[in-house]
């Protein structure tokens, strides 16, 4: 290009020069392009071969349906419905139209504010651009009209269909079945949820979260092609999505529905089992809350209230609430000191209204006596001191042991999450937990159903079935029979306890004696339920009322049930089967501080023994 | 500096009476010869052919890039436009050929007025598109007198640099005319804005004065202060250019923004390997994923479906092409022929380099086509027109 000698030269010269100088130059710049795409191609082309596919292929879930829940009738407890949701795509929005496009969205919507939508626009980062940002989960059929029909405008708003739970039964039997809520972004890290992924639900309490795993399905997986604004051009079904398992359940929802609305404003709950299986028929905790709230994201105000109810709505009482079992628990007493040959049916105990014990006073709920007291007599009339008398001669361990058997003290193993075992004490126990030696005062308590001993209603109920079928334990149980694929008649995996129960030791005639007693109860003129008992002969309840203390009561203190404050005031027990020659049904009604046990928990139990029996003679005739 | 001495050292046909500048010899030459040889036996049959090729590639190239499965008609759309204009632009090339490139000479300094006004015109009344005014619209007809403004430049220069009679090598003062004849329309276009033609003009005009011959110490000085006026010419870009600049440098930071267009070209073209993906067969192309695949991003479609083989193919075929105008360029008759080959051979040059360089991420994203490959009329047409000129000046050189 340059004159070397700085001599002027022609124009020729220079052209012809200077042109050979350009010509090497172009072709060291072509040369250096090639290079450059030798390298983009050659040398990097398997990296962008794989990018290429990345870009044009997406992953994409199919939503697998969840299982069905099923009451034992097969009416269905938990379904699945169509919910509508409202999303935006942001790789389709223009990044200058999504303020106005925020603005039109806000005025069909208007639970939704424009700032949160541009926000949440902004916020969606290169790499999750393309995904579906949802503004409103579950739209009302006028928002999705609106929505719809303004969709010209409202370029990058999809409207995505998603299976939504539904609970036809509502608070009837959310405590069973449970509720559903998105997974949370601890639980994402966790191993156990590896299969999961944002926006997923996940059983919270109940049967939906305990068979998580099996009501859940398989989510498929779909490929899709897409073209550089997301749109899919082509599916391929990678794997189809498989429906969760159908679950049956032991309960009747026309029971558990009429317990329900027995148990009214009351707080508490009330069992029904089948004594000849395990069966649990209803399982009702009162008061309840509406699980169908849950199913889309739960509303701050109604998560509050439901929180911060001081009743504890969300408690499962059956299974988790822990109460003294007071005098229920005689039977089991009786039959401790029946079999260990303590007593005879005949044995008689004097009751003055107390027992003193050292410097003690125990004392029955009679302040006046009940005299001269029977087997019979004292479970009849729950007279106290028979069983203080009881206690004096009775290893704690003993009791402990027998209570076991009976399911005191251990979980009963239904198939619920957050069951609590209650407390059948021992000299063992009191030892490690109090540091103290077991004193015979303590065992005077617990005969009585008082002191450290607590119980489940479910319990309760549980040790009932052995009294009412004649001596076999069988272990509650909710589900039915077996799990049902989606296809319905297909079994997988039968999870029904197998086992025929557990026959306890206790000899024929002294079960005929303490059930006889129980019949009393009932149908007595003196009986404490005598109020409460069924006149229809075949259909003879068999029972036992129980007062569980809240607060210890000294005579000075002791008043009428009107005058003691509500929280105060003893929980209400009363537990119940029928037929007795061949009972079908135990009932175990808690009725929290609702006084004695005969005039809240027997009514009940009596109502809902006979609606039962109602129905199953119905169906028999 | 004698004719006697010239011919001593340099034997060759250019050799003339009075080398600087359009002679009246040449003059009588066109008189006497001109159309006398008109059996072609001068046509530079290799550079029509090669024409020709880019030509076909390019129009299966925009084919392949807007194809549409669903059209009954292939022929429809861009593809047909781009015929359309093809014919057009070989029309006016053919009608320029016949005509002696001198006409350049005299039309150099009108040509350069008209492309001023024109600018002039755009300014004022030009239509805005994408939030740059480069269009002026006559009728249905959308022009874009940025296009013309190289050509006219270049013209410019050549006479200027023809005419003059100071012998090369240039120092930095006796440049200063022809900085301002590059200067004004470059000025213009980067007002629209379009730096990617501004600068362009600049270096192709740069082509045409290296080849006239400039001090070594003018090197030095120009390429300090082009350094430094890129310093400060970057308070005067616009966003959108820095943005283009800055994503250049860091292309990941941005991926699904300005660094987008250059990440899925970069794609595209990796895609491709050795073979390619075959016709019609390019996803990144298809599915859209490639910005403007057929205008400036052209090159990624191609390369997507032919491959590092096929890539190898068309660069060699352009750069055989630039070969020959180089050539052209020195064995034109006249200086003024040789000036303007040069800046001909300069704008394919660096409208092949840019394009693809920035395709393949190597320079910055400018809206520069790849000429006579990306789809557009104006650009095919200039490039006609340009070709048509080099034939010309091959077909009438000395011989």
């Amino acid at each position: 290009m340059t004159n070397v000698n700085n001599s002027k030269k022609s124009k020729r010269e220079q052209i012809l020069s200077n042109g050979r100088i350009i010509i090497v130059i172009m072709a060291v710049i072509v040369a250096s392009i090639t290079l450059r795409l030798w390298y983009l191609q050659i040398v990097k082309g398997e990296y962008y071969s794989q990018k290429s596919q990345d870009n044009r292929l997406r992953n994409r879930r199919t939503r697998a349906l969840r299982g069905i829940v099923t009451d034992r009738n097969g009416m269905i407890l938990a379904d699945n419905s169509l919910g509508f949701n409202l999303q935006i795509i942001p790789e389709n929005i223009d990044k200058n139209s999504i303020a106005k496009l925020a603005t039109l969205i806000a005025k069909y919507i208007e639970d939704l504010d424009s700032e949160m939508i541009v926000k949440l626009y902004k916020k969606s980062s290169a790499y999750t651009r393309h995904r579906p940002l949802t503004l409103k989960k579950n739209l009302t059929p006028d928002e999705l009209a609106r929505i719809e029909a303004r969709k010209y405008e409202l370029p990058g708003v999809i409207i995505e269909t998603e299976p939504l739970r539904e609970y036809p039964y509502d608070a009837i039997c959310s405590h069973i079945i449970g509720y559903l809520g998105f997974i949370n972004n601890r639980e994402l890290q966790l191993e156990a949820y590896n299969s999961y992924a944002r926006d997923d639900l996940v059983g919270r309490t109940g049967i939906e979260a305990r068979f998580q795993s099996r009501l859940r399905g398989q989510d498929g997986l779909r490929q899709v092609v897409v073209n550089a604004r997301g749109r899919e051009l082509e599916t391929f079904i990678v794997a189809p999505a498989v429906s969760g398992d159908n679950l049956q359940l032991t309960i009747d929802i026309n029971l558990q529905e009429f317990a329900f609305q027995k148990m009214g404003e009351q707080v508490g709950s009330l069992v029904a089992i089948d004594p000849n299986n395990g069966e649990i028929l209803a399982l009702v905790s009162t008061p309840s809350f509406s699980n169908n709230l849950f199913s889309t994201r739960i509303r701050n105000a109604d998560w509050q209230r439901i929180n911060s109810d001081p009743l504890h709505p969300l408690q499962n009482r059956p299974i988790q609430g822990c109460y003294p079992p007071g005098s229920t628990i005689k039977p089991l007493i009786a039959a401790v000191a029946l079999t260990d040959q303590i007593i005879n049916e005949e044995s008689k105990f004097f009751c003055k209204g107390s027992l003193s014990l050292g410097r003690t006073n125990f004392r029955c709920w009679n302040r006046y006596g009940h005299g001269e007291s029977d087997l019979f007599k004292s479970l009849r009339e729950s007279c106290d001191v028979y069983y203080y008398n009881l206690a004096t001669r009775l290893s704690i361990d003993r009791i402990a042991a027998f209570g076991h058997k009976f399911g005191l003290g251990v979980k009963s193993g239904i198939e619920l999450p957050g069951e609590r075992s209650g407390l059948m004490p021992s000299s063992s126990w009191k030892l490690k937990n109090v540091h103290d030696q077991w004193y015979t005062g303590d065992s005077l308590s617990v005969c009585i159903g008082q002191g450290y001993l607590t119980s489940t209603p479910l319990q309760i109920a549980a040790m009932y079935t052995v009294f009412a079928n004649g001596g076999t334990y069988f272990k509650p149980h909710i589900i039915k029979g077996e799990a049902i694929t989606a296809d319905h008649n297909n079994p997988v995996e039968t999870l029904a306890k197998k086992s025929g129960g557990t026959k306890i030791d206790i000899s024929n005639r002294h079960m005929q004696a303490i059930r006889k007693a129980l019949w009393q109860v009932v149908n007595n003129k003196r009986g404490t339920a005598y109020k409460s008992r069924i006149t229809v002969k075949k259909w003879e309840m068999a029972g036992k009322t129980g007062t569980a203390q809240v607060v210890k009561q000294t005579l000075e203190t002791l008043k009428k049930v009107e005058d003691t404050p509500w929280r105060f005031r003893d929980h209400a027990w009363f537990v119940a089967f029928a037929p007795f020659t061949n009972p079908s049904i135990v009932v175990a009604t808690l009725v929290e501080h609702g006084g004695h046990g005969s005039s809240i928990a027997a009514p009940i139990t009596q109502q809902v023994i006979e609606f039962h029996l109602n129905k199953v003679g119905n169906l028999n005739k | 500096m004698t004719l006697f001495r010239h011919n001593k050292h340099r034997p060759t046909r250019i050799g003339t009476s009075r080398e600087d500048g359009f002679s009246p010899e040449t003059r009588s030459h066109l008189s006497e010869k001109s159309l006398e040889r008109n059996r072609l036996d001068g046509f530079d049959y290799l550079t029509f052919i090669l024409t020709f090729i880019l030509v076909g590639l390019g129009i299966l190239t925009i084919y392949s890039a807007t194809y549409n499965p669903e059209a009954s008609n292939w022929l429809t759309g861009c593809c047909r436009k781009q015929l359309i204009w093809v014919m057009i632009a070989t029309g006016t090339g053919v009608a320029l050929f016949w005509i002696h490139y001198n006409i350049f000479y005299q039309a150099a300094y009108p040509l350069y007025g008209l492309t001023i006004l024109l600018l002039l015109a755009v300014e004022v009344a030009g239509s805005k598109h994408m939030g740059a005014t480069r269009w002026l619209s006559f009728g249905g007809l959308n022009v874009q007198p940025s296009e013309f403004a190289k050509l006219s430049v270049i013209l410019a220069l050549a006479r200027y640099l023809s005419d003059r009679r100071l012998p090369p090598p240039y120092n930095l003062r006796e440049l200063l005319t022809p900085a301002f004849i590059i200067a004004m329309p470059a000025i213009f276009i980067l007002k629209q804005p379009d730096l990617g033609t501004a600068m362009l003009i600049i270096l192709i005009s740069g082509v045409t004065i290296l080849i006239a011959g400039v001090t070594r110490g003018t090197i030095i000085t120009l390429g300090l202060s082009a350094l430094s006026a890129a310093l400060v010419g970057w308070q005067f870009l616009h966003s959108y250019q820095k943005q283009r600049i800055l994503t250049f440098l860091d292309p990941e930071k941005d991926p699904l923004g300005s660094g987008y267009h250059i990440a899925q070209s970069k794609i595209a073209i990796g895609a491709g390997k050795l073979f390619g993906k075959g016709f019609l067969k390019g996803t990144q192309n298809s599915l859209h994923f490639l910005p403007e695949q057929h205008t400036d991003f052209i090159f990624a479609a191609y390369a997507e479906q032919w491959g590092f083989l096929g890539v190898l193919a068309l660069l060699a075929l352009y750069f055989t092409f630039l070969f020959r105008a180089l050539n052209i360029a020195m064995e034109a008759r006249d200086s003024f022929g040789s000036y303007l080959a040069t800046g001909i051979a300069a704008i394919f040059f660096w409208q092949v380099t840019i394009n693809i360089g920035m395709v393949s991420g190597l320079m910055p994203v400018v809206g520069i086509p790849l000429p006579l490959f990306s789809y557009g009329g104006t650009s095919m047409l200039t490039s006609m027109i340009l070709i048509s000129i080099l034939l010309n000046i091959h077909y009438r050189r000395k011989g």
